[in-house]
């Protein structure tokens, strides 16, 4: 998927690493606005994903067909006729109703669920897994850092997306399988990270003064290399949530992601037939600008923490 | 190899083959035919004969038969049929992605951090954030539905060459300025920052002093040099397009190599996802391959510094 892109952007970032000074020294090391507009929006969209259930959404699933009086062409007489959705927005409904008059929003709200869920459950076990196996193969060399980086190659020798369709239809399309593949797809670039961070820390003087003073080798791992490696990893992870959103959207809208369930890829989807986007573009437009925004809120803080941080320095692989 | 491995894990492919005879071991007659069917298919192997049958096959240039009722066409047929058509497309969103990104770099990095420069990486940075997906029903949305320039049907049959909305050429826009405008924003990030370092370099300034002009300066002297890791980042990115083919291949209704494993994942068809899995997977590496060599190749300042050969674009 698109984290190893990003990563070769990063390292060629890294070759005029003066240019990312530069940058930084102009932004004078504050987060900026953008940056909690960023995170204001991805808090209040996980909040309506969140509590969905008890806020006063309209059911997703209902059809508001709604009625006009029309004229009865056979007995001439005005009666009360359903009229043709999809409705374009309405105080009613907020943003239109789709082909089915269901409601474009709390659909868009349903489907940030599993959307997100995806995204969190995938980056989660990212980093659980990749964070500590990179922590350890950088902290303890030897043949388990051998075993483990080339682990890491071995798994990024593949085509993301190519691969999660290949296991899905090996398994099965559940919530958890499509996850648990992206998750598997994120230790690598998690790992190599945590793994270059870790070598990189591991020889400074704080280090070798915990050694010194005699610590153990646990306190030395999660005490004074875990806080310098959290950072860096936090902004490599907002990248892997918005992939894993994109991975996500991108299986639903080939009708391969979780069965049954319309998460936005598969809301884009149902609305970008020619009839539909002529007549109602607002069906597939809605949904694309939420999954939009959100991916693009991901994206610009990890981008805005890597300036501020000045991590940008440490994509660079130490091989 | 663990592709293959798992395939016993999948359904029973005999369903797919024979129907509901499959199900019906009870009569005489239908376990017959099961039994012929197992044979011609060798599902009555074990698992790493199968394996082993199927590599061999595969290196020869045979991909096995389909899951069907049939097994016709065979998935080498397949594949040579659909293959052409995904390249094509592949090809033409390279042009279009590097004739986009080329200027779009150039004319950020040569007012570096100026309003343009701003706006133009504000630009790069949305693009990349839209999925491929959500870009095809946008363009589609613009330049089929509302302006009606371009065609919204594919027709693999038409003659390639052409300016009309029935040949295959006018047909690939849409679907190829999808996948180039994804790409674009990319090289025109990573060429953005490498045009920044070459145009602080000393012959840079020796040309502007000569009075080049300043067109020349940035499109012949500046961009040469700074078109290295760009061309690695393209060798890399054929690779990832192929992801990004099946998306809109899928979304345009291209019958490239895309939309054949989309239809045999929804038809459980394993020798043709597996085939084309394998494939892929293998072009995918050859140009990562490549594109580790190209890299130290191509730059003659760092192909034999120490440092250049620690600093290879490593496929994170």
């Amino acid at each position: 998927m698109s984290v190893n892109k990003d990563e070769i952007l990063r390292n060629e970032v890294n070759e005029s690493s003066e240019v990312a000074e530069a940058g930084a020294e102009a932004a004078k090391k504050t987060l900026g606005f953008g940056f909690w507009l960023c995170a204001v929006w991805l808090f209040v969209i996980s909040m309506f994903a969140i509590l969905a259930p008890v806020l006063p959404l309209k059911d997703p699933g209902e059809n508001f067909v709604q009625y006009e009086e029309q004229e009865n062409p056979l007995t001439k007489k005005l009666e009360e006729q359903p009229t043709i959705p999809p409705y374009s927005p309405s105080s009613e409904h907020w943003f239109g109703t789709d082909q089915d008059a269901r409601d474009i929003f709390s659909r868009t709200i349903y489907g940030a669920r599993i959307s997100l869920a995806v995204g969190g459950l995938t980056t989660l076990f990212g980093l659980l897994i990749g964070g500590s196996l990179g922590m350890l193969a950088g902290f303890l060399k030897g043949w388990i850092d051998k075993l483990v980086s080339g682990l890491f190659l071995l798994s990024l020798s593949f085509p993301g997306l190519v691969l999660t369709i290949l296991i899905i239809t090996i398994l099965d399309r559940s919530l958890l399988t499509i996850s648990l593949t992206f998750g598997i797809l994120s230790i690598a670039p998690i790992g190599r990270l945590a793994r270059a961070q870790t070598l990189t820390f591991s020889e400074r003087e704080f280090v070798t003064a915990a050694t010194t003073l005699g610590a153990k080798r646990s306190r030395i791992l999660l005490r004074e290399l875990f806080p310098n490696v959290l950072i860096p990893m936090i902004t490599l992870a907002m990248v892997v949530v918005a992939i894993s959103i994109v991975g996500e959207g991108t299986l639903a809208f080939l009708g391969l992601s979780v069965q049954g369930s319309s998460t936005w890829g598969k809301l884009i989807l149902l609305g970008a037939d020619i009839s539909t986007l002529q007549t109602s573009p607002w069906v597939s437009f809605i949904p694309m600008s939420f999954l939009f925004l959100t991916v693009a809120a991901f994206n610009f803080m990890s981008d805005r923490l890597q300036d501020v941080f000045d991590t940008r320095s440490i994509y660079v692989t130490h091989d | 190899m663990v592709t293959f491995g798992s395939m016993s894990f999948l359904g029973d492919p005999l369903f797919n083959i024979l129907g509901p005879i499959a199900g019906d071991t009870e009569s005489p007659e239908s376990l017959k035919i099961i039994e012929a069917a197992k044979a011609e298919y060798h599902l009555d192997k074990s698992v790493p004969e199968q394996w082993g049958r199927w590599a061999w096959d595969f290196v020869r240039g045979d991909f096995g038969v389909q899951f069907s009722t049939t097994g016709q066409p065979p998935v080498s047929d397949l594949i040579k049929e659909r293959l052409p058509r995904t390249l094509e497309l592949m090809f033409i969103a390279q042009l279009f992605a590097l004739g986009l990104a080329i200027p779009w770099a150039v004319t950020s990095a040569a007012r570096a951090n100026s309003r343009i420069d701003k706006g133009l990486t504000m630009t790069s940075f949305a693009a990349i954030s839209l999925p491929s997906f959500a870009t095809a029903v946008l363009l589609y949305y613009v330049f089929s539905v509302k302006l009606d320039w371009l065609p919204d049907t594919y027709n693999a049959i038409d003659p390639f060459w052409g300016f009309s909305h029935d040949h295959r050429l006018i047909q690939l826009i849409l679907p190829a300025l999808t996948l180039g405008i994804g790409a674009a924003a990319q090289y025109a990030r990573l060429l953005r920052t490498d045009m920044i370092t070459t145009l602080r370099e000393d012959f840079i300034l020796m040309a502007k002093s000569k009075g080049v002009p300043r067109k020349r300066v940035l499109y012949i002297h500046a961009l040469r040099s700074s078109l290295f890791s760009l061309i690695t980042l393209l060798a890399i990115n054929v690779g990832f397009m192929i992801g990004g083919s099946i998306v809109v291949e899928s979304f345009f209704r291209i019958p490239g190599i895309g939309l054949a494993i989309i239809e045999a994942v929804l038809r459980d068809d394993f020798p043709v996802v597996l085939a084309i899995v394998m494939l892929v997977s293998c072009g995918f590496m050859v140009l990562n391959y490549l594109a580790d060599i190209l890299y130290s190749v191509l730059d003659p300042r760092i192909r034999n510094t120490e440092q250049g050969q620690q600093k290879k674009v490593t496929i994170l």
